[in-house]
C-alpha cells in the first residue's frame, strides 16, 4: 500500500496543485498566446510568405532538442559518477523527449523545405548531421531496452549519452563550417545582429520560452511514469519472493 | 484575368497547406507522445492497485 500512497502524494502536496499541474497550465496558456503571436503579431515574410511562420516552431523545437541532449550529457556524467537512479531517470526522460523534439525538428524542416527549396530532403550538412543526431539517440534508447539488466542498460546508455553529445555542436556549427542551402544561425554565437526583424525576434523568443516550459512539463510526466514503473517493479518483486 | 490567376498562384499564401501541415504534425507528435505516457501511467497504476490487493492477501514470508 505504501507504493500507491507515495504515488498519490507525488500528484499533489496538501491540496496544492503539483509542479506538473502548474507546468501544464502555464504551458497551455503560453502555447495559446504563442499561436496568437505567430499568426496575428509576427509580420509575414516578404520573400517566403506565410510558410515562414513554421520557423517559430521549427527553431525552438530544434533548440529544445539540443537542451534535452545537454541534460542527457550532464545526467549521464552524474550517473557514472554517483550511480544513483535519480540521474539515470533524468537522462532517460530527457533522451526520450529529446528524440521526440529532434524528430519534430526534422519533420517540420522537411515540410518547410518542400515549398522553399523545392525538395523534401537533401543530404546537405545541417540535415545530415541532424539525422545522425536522431540515430544516435534512437540508439541510446535501444541500448537501454536491449541491455541484459537495467543497471547495465543505464551504464551503456550513459556512455552513449556522453559520446553522442559531440554531435550537437557539430549540428550547430555545420552551417558555418560547410556553407550550403540551409540558412545561417539566427540564434547563438554565429547569429548576425540583424538576422531577424525585431518583432520576429520577440515572437521567436516567446516561442522558445513556451517550448522550454513544454519540455519541463514532458520531463515531469516522463519521470512520474518512471516512478510508477519502479513501484510496479517493486510490487512484482515482492510477490515473486512470496511465491505468487 | 490571366494576370490575376498567374499572380494568385505565385502569392506566398499558396504555401498555406505546408504551414498547416507543419503545425498539425507538431501537435499530433507532441500530444501523441503525452497521450502514450498518460495511457501507460494509467495502465500501470491500475496494475499496481490490482497487485497490491493480491499482496495484501498473501501472507508475509518468514
Amino acid at each position: 500500500m505504501a507504493n500507491t500512497q507515495s504515488m498519490e502524494r507525488s500528484d499533489s502536496l496538501g491540496g496544492f496543485p503539483s509542479i506538473k499541474t502548474i507546468l501544464a497550465l502555464i504551458t497551455g496558456v503560453m502555447m495559446l498566446v504563442d499561436l496568437y503571436f505567430i499568426f496575428m503579431v509576427a509580420p509575414t515574410d516578404s520573400v517566403l510568405g506565410h510558410v515562414q511562420r513554421v520557423f517559430y516552431f521549427h527553431v525552438p523545437i530544434a533548440i529544445v532538442s539540443f537542451l534535452a541532449f545537454f541534460v542527457v550529457f550532464i545526467a549521464s556524467l552524474g550517473y557514472l559518477m554517483k550511480r544513483t537512479s535519480k540521474w539515470d531517470a533524468i537522462a532517460h526522460a530527457s533522451a526520450e523527449i529529446g528524440v521526440v523534439f529532434v524528430t519534430l525538428a526534422l519533420l517540420t524542416g522537411i515540410i518547410w523545405a518542400r515549398p522553399v527549396w523545392n525538395t523534401w530532403w537533401t543530404w546537405e550538412p545541417r540535415l545530415t548531421t541532424t539525422m545522425i543526431l536522431w540515430l544516435i539517440y534512437v540508439a541510446y534508447l535501444m541500448v537501454r531496452s536491449y541491455a541484459p539488466t537495467r543497471s547495465k542498460g543505464a551504464i551503456y546508455a550513459a556512455v552513449v549519452g556522453i559520446i553522442g553529445f559531440i554531435d550537437v555542436p557539430i549540428v550547430y556549427y555545420s552551417v558555418v563550417w560547410w556553407r550550403s542551402i540551409h540558412p545561417s544561425p539566427v540564434v547563438g554565437p554565429f547569429a548576425q545582429a540583424d538576422a531577424l526583424d525585431g518583432t520576429m525576434a520577440l515572437v521567436l523568443l516567446f516561442s522558445l520560452i513556451t517550448f522550454l516550459f513544454f519540455f519541463a512539463y514532458m520531463v515531469a510526466e516522463r519521470m512520474e511514469l518512471r516512478n510508477t514503473e519502479e513501484a510496479l517493479g517493486r510490487i512484482r518483486f515482492t510477490l515473486r519472493r512470496r511465491g505468487r | 484575368m490571366l494576370d490575376f490567376i498567374l499572380l494568385s498562384t505565385h502569392l506566398p499564401s499558396s504555401n498555406l497547406p505546408y504551414l498547416f501541415a507543419a503545425f498539425a504534425v507538431s501537435w499530433v507528435v507532441l500530444f501523441g507522445y503525452l497521450f502514450y505516457v498518460n495511457r501507460r501511467q494509467h495502465e500501470m497504476k491500475k496494475e499496481i492497485t490490482r497487485l497490491q490487493k493480491v499482496l495484501d492477501q498473501t501472507p508475509e514470508e518468514e
